[in-house]
């Protein structure tokens, strides 16, 4: 059944996998089962649980020793083992409109109002749906961090309401770099220095909201601990994402997309460092053998836009089938730890909050299509691949203007529509022809070239 | 009277217009800005006639290319306005809200006019946090700066205490016409209430202001209407105004609009800049507590809710229904409207909602809608033993007027 789906998936011929995923990310996949089973046995242990949404502040609950469950991973876990659809109707029957983010949807749908249902017998508690929903631990605090989106926001306002307000909430504003200033370049200027000041404030008064919480002291030397393994982990990252500047790419954007989690919430620790020395390894024995991701690759492509989170394989073998290897993405080579330098492990807030800030949707669209089109100089990508996630405005927000500045650069551009977690927003034959008719571009431009 | 809501309504239809107008009569400047938390006064204080950029009514062409489908009508159609060169009229944009789908509209307007000066600083959005006001109050420091810089001119407190005092003024008087319609008093109709809120927001504040007192002078000499249908409050529509052919759908139904949280409404007028501190703090005493006055969904307050203050407004109006419109894709509003049907159904308040949008409105639809509505509630007023006596209680900005 899953060779089937994934053969009409491709769109094209070939009976057998095209895709070359590299293996080391099932060594990650143990990270990640391992988090949500500590998570899930969070209250057993007595620790109290934060639910969080935005940037990646973990580090921050880890280091004060309390669980975190990520809003969006939580919807992408579900929407990553197709149970997401009840949840999302569950919300649509309490009046939430289809047309907002679904990863906010499933999240209020499921993980609360069914576990109403739940609790009054209405879901067999031994049923996939059930277990997901049982397992996941009641919030103690929300903290809200979410750079750009206001819809992120306005989630955890729901949240906190459908809590009927008991459980305590923080916001930290991560506000926008704009750089209307006259000093503004990406990520550095006055507005930056300002609003590193400004989130750095904000985050020291977030750690005095979960000592009041839990009545413990906060532990600063526990932060720059946590903080060495995350940084190491980021730079190892970064250098293996640097190596696959090769022809042919040892690494695909979908392998990326398979471990964002690793840099998004899980705990930093020496076992991350590992996951990313063996990544790192691999890739870089992938292009010392020429071994790419994609055997025949023909065409680099750069993936724009939120992941589809239940298309992860089928868009990945969709492109490896038309030899195209999508080689990088806004949300994976511009979203997670990109400056690690910037962090200072004696104090590490003023770079952790340059971080949250360097999300790239934060950063006005002319810088941030400055460094678009400078990772694409960098990895020599022939054409766009515009994911259109309806639900996911903070990332569509640009993409016009993405485009506009690709086809100048003379790259090639296709749009496609899909959403993070509302598979009915996905039209593969809209994909199918319109990723045709760019290689086809591609092609006749080649040949004319030649 | 009628000249005077001509003259508003001309205002508010084109907007553009009349700055243009003004501007070549006046040789000064002229500010746009993005609704609906920015304070005007600041460029008022510097001289430039402010105004707050407006959803057009022609259909969406050029912006079609700049933004998708699935956002909201007034992104839209603030990006196909820019695209069509209709913003040339305006020296600088200033705009500091954080929904996410404006901040892409603006981005669009400086990529495709990269001339065009836009002054962005973003107040805090969880209003209920501790650094809420010195932040707010830093952000406003740093927007006087910029409009100065932008300007040339130096903003003094005492031009900016004059600024404030005015628009006070302002918003007092179309408080009073609010008090009126509620008491009764006033025969003006939903339409033409958006024309006195809607040329507030676009018109020399000193004229709109002398217009103002000219007409409710002749409303409050005049002879209270006959009263006229069922009454009804109407909520939602944030940035954009409703389009006026479904106010006018309301009305003919069979049905009178005594109050409304909408921002071409009551929304925008519902607060006053404190002027009796530092110019700069009390803006930003004003941003935070208008959130109290009327909770706007886009602003995070636990203090706040909006569906108690609709079920509070709707009982202080004496409104025997709730009219939602919702503009749509708007995001904020989608997040609490399942509150708001939630708290109407706790409270036995019967709601409508109404979905709009830019280009294609399903006006007869809305009607056959309205007419149900209008059916469904008198059918339960007359299975209701009549009220003693509906309580129309003075909000304290009425009462502050008064």
């Amino acid at each position: 059944m899953q060779n089937s789906n994934i053969s009409d998936a491709r769109g094209v011929h070939s009976p057998t996998l095209k895709s070359n995923r590299l293996k080391s990310t099932r060594i990650g996949s143990g990270i990640v089962h391992d988090y949500w089973s500590d998570l899930f046995a969070a209250k057993d242990s007595g620790k109290k649980v934060v639910w969080y949404n935005g940037t990646y502040i973990p580090p921050f609950f880890q280091a004060h020793d309390v669980a975190w469950v990520h809003g969006e991973a939580w919807s992408a876990y579900l929407a990553a083992r197709h149970v997401e659809g009840d949840a999302q109707s569950a919300g649509e029957s309490r009046g939430y409109d289809r047309e907002l983010c679904s990863y906010a949807r499933t999240h209020i749908g499921q993980a609360l109002m069914d576990k109403k249902d739940l609790q009054d017998g209405k879901i067999d508690p031994e049923s996939p749906r059930g277990m997901a929903i049982s397992q996941l631990p009641m919030p103690d605090m929300i903290v809200n961090a979410y750079p750009y989106c206001s819809s992120g926001q306005q989630w955890d306002e729901m949240i906190y309401r459908l809590f009927d307000k008991r459980v305590p909430i923080f916001h930290v504003n991560v506000p926008m770099l704009w750089g209307g200033r006259k000093d503004a370049q990406y990520l550095a200027g006055s507005e930056m220095d300002d609003k590193v000041a400004y989130v750095s404030r904000q985050l020291r008064a977030m750690t005095e909201f979960l000592s009041e919480n839990t009545g413990r002291k906060y532990d600063w030397d526990r932060l720059s601990e946590v903080m060495s393994y995350i940084k190491k982990s980021a730079e190892l990252r970064l250098e293996a994402m640097d190596l696959c500047t090769a022809t042919p790419s040892p690494a695909s954007f979908f392998d990326w997309i398979v471990t964002i989690a690793h840099v998004n919430f899980m705990p930093g620790t020496q076992r991350l460092v590992d996951f990313f020395e063996v990544l790192k390894a691999e890739i870089a024995q992938r292009v010392a053998d020429g071994e790419g991701a994609v055997p025949d690759e023909k065409y680099r492509f750069f993936f724009d836009g939120m992941m589809n989170w239940n298309k992860v394989g089928w868009l990945a073998e969709k492109f490896a089938a038309n030899n195209a290897c999508v080689v990088a993405g806004r949300y994976t080579h511009m979203s997670f730890w990109q400056e690690p330098q910037a962090v200072n492990l004696a104090d590490p807030v003023p770079g952790m909050a340059h971080n949250y800030l360097a999300c790239p949707n934060n950063s006005g669209a002319p810088y941030m299509i400055g460094e678009i089109d400078r990772l694409c100089d960098k990895f020599k990508i022939d054409g766009m691949v515009m994911h259109v996630s309806r639900t996911c405005r903070g990332m569509t927000n640009s993409q016009h203007l993405i485009v506009d500045s690709a086809r100048k650069h003379g790259r090639a551009a296709l749009f496609f529509e899909g959403d993070v977690a509302d598979e009915s927003f996905y039209k593969d034959e809209l994909l199918n022809t319109r990723l045709e008719a760019m290689i086809e571009s591609l092609d006749s431009r080649r040949a004319m070239v030649a | 009277m009628r000249a005077i809501l001509e003259s508003f309504a001309a205002a508010g239809a084109d907007s553009l217009g009349y700055a243009a107008r003004w501007k070549a009569e006046h040789g000064r400047p002229v500010i746009g800005s993005f609704p609906m938390h920015f304070p005007l006064e600041l460029a008022h204080a510097a001289g430039a006639l402010p105004i707050i950029i407006q959803e057009a009514e022609d259909p969406i062409t050029d912006g079609e290319g700049a933004v998708f489908s699935f956002y909201c009508g007034f992104n839209r159609s603030v990006a196909d306005q820019a695209l069509k060169g209709r913003f040339k009229v305006l020296d600088g944009i200033m705009f500091g809200d954080h929904c996410v789908q404006l901040l892409g509209t603006a981005d669009v307007i400086r990529w495709n006019d990269p001339d065009m000066p836009i002054i962005f600083e973003q107040p805090v959005s969880s209003l209920d946090m501790a650094w809420a006001f010195a932040e707010t109050r830093q952000v406003y420091a740093h927007l006087k700066q910029e409009i100065e810089e932008l300007l040339g001119v130096v903003i003094t407190d005492d031009a900016l205490r004059a600024s404030i005092s005015l628009f006070n003024r302002n918003r007092q008087l179309i408080r009073r016409l609010y008090a009126l319609r509620i008491e009764g008093r006033a025969g003006l109709t939903a339409r033409e209430m958006q024309h006195v809120v809607k040329s507030s927001m676009v018109m020399d504040r000193a004229e709109h202001t002398a217009l103002l007192e000219a007409l409710l002078a002749e409303i409050e000499a005049s002879p209270p209407p006959a009263p006229q249908g069922l009454p009804v409050y109407l909520s939602g529509h944030l940035c954009q105004a409703p389009k006026l052919e479904l106010l006018d759908a309301v009305e003919q139904t069979g049905m009178v609009v005594v109050g409304d949280d909408l921002y071409h409404g009551y929304r925008y007028i519902s607060t006053d800049v404190p002027e009796d501190e530092e110019p700069l703090a009390a803006l930003a005493h004003w941003y935070i507590g208008r959130n109290a006055n009327v909770p706007c969904p886009t602003r995070a307050d636990g203090d706040a809710d909006w569906d108690d203050f609709l079920i509070r407004d709707i009982r202080r109006t004496g409104a025997k229904g709730l009219i939602v419109l919702v503009a749509k894709f708007c995001e904020p509003h989608m997040y609490y409207f399942p509150e708001i049907m939630e708290a109407c159904d706790r409270e036995g308040i019967l709601m409508l909602k109404l979905e709009t949008e830019h280009d294609s409105m399903p006006m007869e639809a809305f009607k056959t809608r309205l007419e149900t509505f209008v059916e469904v509630a008198r059918r339960r007023l007359a299975a209701t033993p009549p009220a003693a006596h509906v309580q129309v209680e003075r909000s304290d900005a009425e009462q502050q007027y008064q």
